[in-house]
């Protein structure tokens, strides 16, 4: 039976399971954080959306101006996270961040 | 988001710029991958209706986040302990149980049919699958897909137990890496939609006549709905007060569209699941995304010729026309046109094949570039550009010939991958478009596996 009468009442009770399914996610290694940028090199991971060019451009300039010696590595070099080959590019993600040695990443642009 | 956490886990610090009403959907898909902070630079507002001074002055705005975001400690997300499969969650009257699934928004919006055990166990009677064998693990929440938890969303839709096999059919399709069920929470807001085909069309009584498309047959009715309450509860797609799917407007679910085999039969053109890659007369099911639906197309005439014109200029030109772009785009890009048989039986008596209907497509709707370019950037794609795409390698050269806005394009770029079924009342002359949304949803067809004993269940299940 999947249901029984209470005594005070004469509707039907019903005992349900769980319509979700069990998380999956695994642990992540999570990295210090970062304080000081000089000397640091920076990595742009852009999806070819919403200006995302221009905003890269501007934040640049404008860390540029705040630290010495940044490298940044521009969002051409790592390809559009939003394309045909979204996949390609995103599994080729860590080799090419360790291969430019980048130590941040700076992601746009989600909206 | 996606992104970052990769990042992350190869031991790079990220700051992600979101926009604010994404934010909650950026947390949550953070989240869901492990992190419970994952550091966002908050861009107010949007982005694409701000003036460039406007623009410039939050984009500055932004690097003191960013500054700050990398210097942030990330904190991992707490384990919590879930139920088992079997764990009875809650207990209540038929109100209550609504109540507490819209409280933890396990449902759609609509009544649910309380998912006991002895209900889930009558619909597993319809599969030789273990219910503990996981399909697969569904983003954005990242959680298992099983036998079981098949079984518990398809009594919640109100689904009969026989439906099974095609449920599961269903959730092997989407598990698939190729449908992309992690974009299901996509701005465009995107629907799934499920084509059926094969004797099982019949056996389980799917509507394919007038009405086809409408709520109101059962097993056409509850398939629809199951997927969306897959997609609600294992993969996490959820409108407000949940925060993962951004859909701006949404459509709702689609009831699932069965083939009128007969009447491909009878015009000699083979049914949907044929093109597909099966045999006729196999069980199949397909999954695709679809965004949009044209109006009632009403196309008239004795010649091919005569009723093809109509649908493409509505459908072609019209409603696929705004979306051509995300075929150039993405290189994937799978509309579907929705015949009455009256129509197709006009198209195939002039001695035209579906391909031949394709490549009509192909060849004559077209639109203006500038137009294309223009309807991408609006929609936030502000890099999409002809002549990049051409020069990339990614699009075909005839898109970019010249520099004139005006200049032709075609719609489709690849007419194989246009979508024919025939379905809805044969006793009148329309045809319905269907648009998919490019790689977010391309069709996945499954075959339809029946249980050893399928005949002898079915009549059981029937009394």
């Amino acid at each position: 039976m999947d249901k029984q009468p209470r005594h005070d009442t004469l509707e039907p009770v019903f005992e349900v399971v769980w319509p979700l399914g069990k998380a999956a996610s695994e642990a992540i290694d999570l990295r210090p954080p970062v304080s000081d940028l000089s000397g640091k090199t920076v990595g742009e991971l852009w999806d070819w959306l919403f200006k995302g060019d221009e905003m890269f451009a501007h934040i640049r300039r404008r860390l540029q101006e705040r630290y010495r010696d940044t490298k940044f590595v521009d969002y051409k070099t790592f390809g559009n996270l939003h394309g045909r080959a979204e996949r390609e590019v995103i599994a080729a993600l860590p080799g090419l961040l360790r291969e430019k040695g980048c130590e941040v990443v700076i992601t746009g642009v989600g909206a | 988001m996606r992104a970052s956490v990769v990042a992350e886990k190869a031991g790079v610090r990220t700051v992600s710029i979101v926009a604010s009403g994404f934010i909650p959907q950026a947390r949550s898909v953070a989240k869901s991958l492990g992190v419970e902070n994952l550091p966002i630079a908050e861009y107010p507002g949007v982005i694409m209706t701000d003036s460039p001074e406007v623009f410039r002055s939050k984009v500055d705005a932004l690097v003191d986040q960013i500054v700050e975001g990398m210097a942030t400690p990330l904190k991992a997300v707490a384990k919590v302990k879930e139920p088992g499969p079997k764990d009875v969650v809650f207990r209540g009257t038929l109100d209550a149980v609504q109540d507490h699934f819209a409280d933890k928004q396990w449902t759609d919006g609509m009544p649910v049919v309380p998912p006991t055990v002895e209900r889930v166990e009558r619909f597993l009677k319809f599969t030789d699958r273990s219910p503990d064998e996981v399909i697969g693990s569904l983003l954005p929440e990242k959680r298992q897909l099983t036998v079981w938890n098949v079984a518990v969303n398809g009594v919640m839709a109100g689904c009969r137990p026989e439906y099974m096999p095609i449920l599961l059919s269903v959730a092997d399709a989407i598990v698939e890496p190729e449908f992309r069920i992690e974009d299901a929470g996509s701005t465009p807001g995107w629907e799934p939609l499920i084509i059926v085909n094969g004797p099982i069309v019949k056996e389980l009584d799917f509507n394919y006549g007038s009405g086809a498309m409408r709520m109101g047959r059962r097993a056409n009715t509850s398939v629809g709905r199951f997927l969306r309450l897959l997609f609600t509860n294992v993969a996490g797609v959820r409108i407000p007060p949940g925060a993962t799917d951004k859909g701006s407007f949404g459509i709702s679910f689609n009831v699932a569209m069965a083939e009128n085999e007969d009447a491909c039969a009878q015009i000699g053109w083979q049914p949907f699941s044929v093109d597909r890659g099966f045999r006729r007369g196999e069980n199949v099911v397909t999954v695709q995304s679809v965004v949009a639906v044209t109006p009632p197309m009403y196309t008239a005439g004795n010649t091919a010729r005569e009723v093809v014109r109509t649908l493409a200029e509505v459908w072609g030109r019209g409603t696929c026309g705004y979306w051509a772009f995300t075929g150039v785009m993405f290189s994937k890009w799978c509309p579907v046109l929705a015949l009455s048989p009256s129509i197709a039986k006009v198209i195939a008596n002039d001695g035209w094949s579906k391909d031949d209907l394709r490549k009509f497509f192909y060849d004559t709707v077209k639109m203006p570039a500038g137009l294309m370019e223009r309807y991408a950037s609006e929609a936030g794609l502000t890099a999409f550009n002809l002549r990049r795409l051409v020069e990339e390698g990614s699009t075909p050269k005839e898109y970019w010939e010249s520099d004139d806005p005006n200049r032709e394009v075609r719609v489709f770029v690849r007419p194989e991958e246009i979508g024919i079924v025939l379905a809805g009342d044969p006793d009148r002359n329309q045809a319905r478009g269907y648009v998919n949304n490019h790689i977010q949803g391309p069709p996945v067809s499954k075959r339809i596996e029946l249980p050893a004993g399928w005949e002898r269940l079915l009549k059981e299940s029937r009394g």
